[in-house]
């Protein structure tokens, strides 16, 4: 599998919108186009192979199931993972001829794309960075009360920043990594203690991801109790997920009685706070 | 729960008494929305964040509101210069009930200055921020995402298209609802998203995420060894994954995400050098033979 330059500039069209600034925004940008899954299935499209595209994809979204940025700061770039990663995944089971159905090709494709989500990070500081010299233009709008330049400042000039630190270095990666694939296919054989580890490592690292995602609601060891549970219902019992969170949805109900209970016989007062009102419609 | 939030209240309460009060169209109001839920983030650098996205939502609602008012007009942009970052999605009520502030400013009420509409957008970043991060990102997201990798399992486009459909319905009108409410309810609407009842749901909700995030780890992540002891024939006398699973199935993912939940929340550990770290182990492991894939050519 090769990756032509027509392909590769609608790869790097597509790192422009996802990521965190993304240009298209962060419902559509990064939450949507940015996730893993779903840069499968536009990777897939794009490479004529759905059914790989979709089956990396799924491997690496796995890993970043909970990319959260509090702060603004990252872990790993998205439309690195989705853009360059999945592509050159893809292009590397083909290379090693596995299929992504498999194991092994799952966590070679997770390996790779958490690699270049992790070298991708740059990408993100270099687009915020040059940012700075937009936002510039924008104080000096305020300033000279040129309003209406905000919008361009706003969404318009950081698509500077992406042809940049998105566009480019998709389009080269993408185009030149195929190469690179193959050279490391040449050097490094799939028995050898490097393929092993980075297989080994492609199938542990969704543990971070995981637990990055436990941090956003583990306050104390209790509550390991809920995952445990799900975990119990997966592993143990084969439920699959649609069900698992019917059954947690039951859970989370009777919980949250409990609480609403609680908070009407204990803090009267408090409750009243948020009825009292008689508000209008726009 | 907060004080500056309930007398604030009561302000735009009064000011809606007075007659021929000044009031946003519904066009104006929606040219704000819009313009938040696309721009919140396209500008975006480490210094200001979220700010330019805010200014420019704010600049319809002031162009509306002090027309040919130039002076005005800059006087209410300058409010807006000050940094602003806060989860986006959930973010947009803060967004939404400013517009309120803002109507009640134009109304001619002076204590709506610069200063206090200011501090409660400042006060309200951090605990919505907080609550968005559990809420959106990691409740959310992940259930629809294990949905939706259930779907796709066998390379199946339905999952990502289940994905794309479900997420952008509940971001948008999600997203729409939240503004209309703050302005609508101001100080109210976020009362309840931070107080008590609102704490009782995000807890409940909380375990919800748990329980499917559970689900899907069990589900999609798979950590086995190949350590075994052989004995003199050759025959494996101790297969320790198999002893594992005797415990309970899936025991060493279970300890894996365990390991790296407490490396970072206990030990402040960031995501990058848990990875790092397990690349070392995974490393080890395998000159041991405690991880072999099994792979040849």
């Amino acid at each position: 599998m090769t990756i032509s330059w027509f392909q590769a500039i609608l790869l790097g069209l597509f790192a422009s919108l996802s990521s965190m600034p993304g240009m298209g925004g962060s419902s559509i940008g990064n939450y949507t186009l940015g996730r893993p899954l779903v840069g499968g299935l536009v990777c897939g499209i794009i490479l004529g192979d759905i059914a790989s595209g979709i089956l990396v994809g799924t491997a690496m979204q796995i890993v970043y199931i909970a990319l959260v940025t509090p702060g603004g700061t990252v872990s790993a770039d998205v439309r690195a993972v989705s853009y360059i990663g999945i592509p050159l995944a893809m292009v590397a089971l083909s290379s090693y001829g596995l299929s992504a159905d498999t194991t092994e090709g799952a966590a070679l494709a997770t390996s790779f794309g958490t690699m270049v989500g992790t070298l991708g990070t740059v990408l993100f500081y270099g687009t915020a960075t040059l940012n700075l010299a937009w936002q510039h233009v924008g104080w000096r709008a305020v300033e000279e009360r040129k309003f209406h330049r905000l919008y361009m400042v706003d969404m318009g000039l950081p698509w500077i920043s992406h042809l940049l630190f998105s566009f480019i270095p998709t389009v080269i990666m993408c185009k030149l990594g195929a190469n690179v694939v193959d050279a490391i296919k040449n050097y490094l054989p799939m028995d050898g203690i490097a393929m092993k580890t980075l297989f080994t490592v492609g199938s542990i690292l969704p543990c971070v991801g995981i637990a990055i995602l436990l941090k956003q609601i583990v306050r104390s060891y209790t509550d390991f109790v809920p995952f445990l549970f799900g975990f119990v219902f997966a592993a143990a019992l084969g439920v699959n997920l649609v069900c698992a969170t019917i059954i947690a949805a039951m859970f989370a109900m009777l919980f949250y009685q409990i609480k609403m209970n609680q908070l009407t016989t204990n803090a009267q007062p408090a409750a009243d706070d948020f009825y009292d009102d008689d508000e209008e419609d726009i | 729960m907060n004080p500056t939030i309930n007398d604030d209240v009561e302000i735009i309460e009064e000011a809606e008494e007075e007659p021929k009060a000044k009031k946003l169209s519904k066009k104006a109001l929606m040219k704000s929305f819009h313009t938040w839920y696309y721009g919140h983030l396209t500008c975006f650098s480490q210094e200001h964040m979220q700010t330019f996205g805010y200014l420019c939502a704010m600049l319809p609602l002031i162009e509306e509101l002090y027309p040919n008012d130039e002076d005005k007009q800059a006087e209410a942009m300058e409010t807006y210069t000050a940094f602003f970052n806060t989860e986006p999605q959930l973010g947009t009520v803060i967004v939404g009930m400013n517009a309120g502030l803002e109507e009640s400013r134009a109304n001619g009420n002076q204590e709506m200055d610069s200063e206090t509409i200011n501090g409660l957008r400042a006060g309200l970043m951090g605990p919505i921020a907080g609550i968005g991060d559990s809420l959106v990102v990691g409740t959310v997201i992940p259930i629809l995402l294990g949905i939706a990798l259930g779907m796709s399992s066998g390379g199946s486009p339905l999952g990502a298209i289940f994905y794309i459909v479900a997420w952008n319905l509940f971001a948008y009108f999600g997203m729409r609802f939240l503004y209309v409410k703050g302005y609508e309810m101001g100080g109210k609407a976020v009362d309840f998203l931070i107080g008590a009842q609102g704490e009782a749901l995000r807890d409940a909700i909380s375990v919800l995420g748990g329980m499917v995030i559970g689900a899907v780890s069990a589900t999609w992540v798979s950590v086995t060894t190949s350590l075994q002891l052989l004995n003199d024939e050759g025959e494996a006398f101790l297969v320790l994954q198999d002893k594992l699973d005797e415990v309970f199935p899936g025991m060493l993912t279970a300890i894996f995400i365990f390991a790296c939940w407490w490396l970072m929340a206990k030990k402040g550990m960031s995501p990058i050098k848990v990875m790092l770290l397990l690349v070392v182990i995974a490393f080890l492991g395998v000159l041991v033979g405690f991880f072999d894939p099994g792979l040849s050519y």
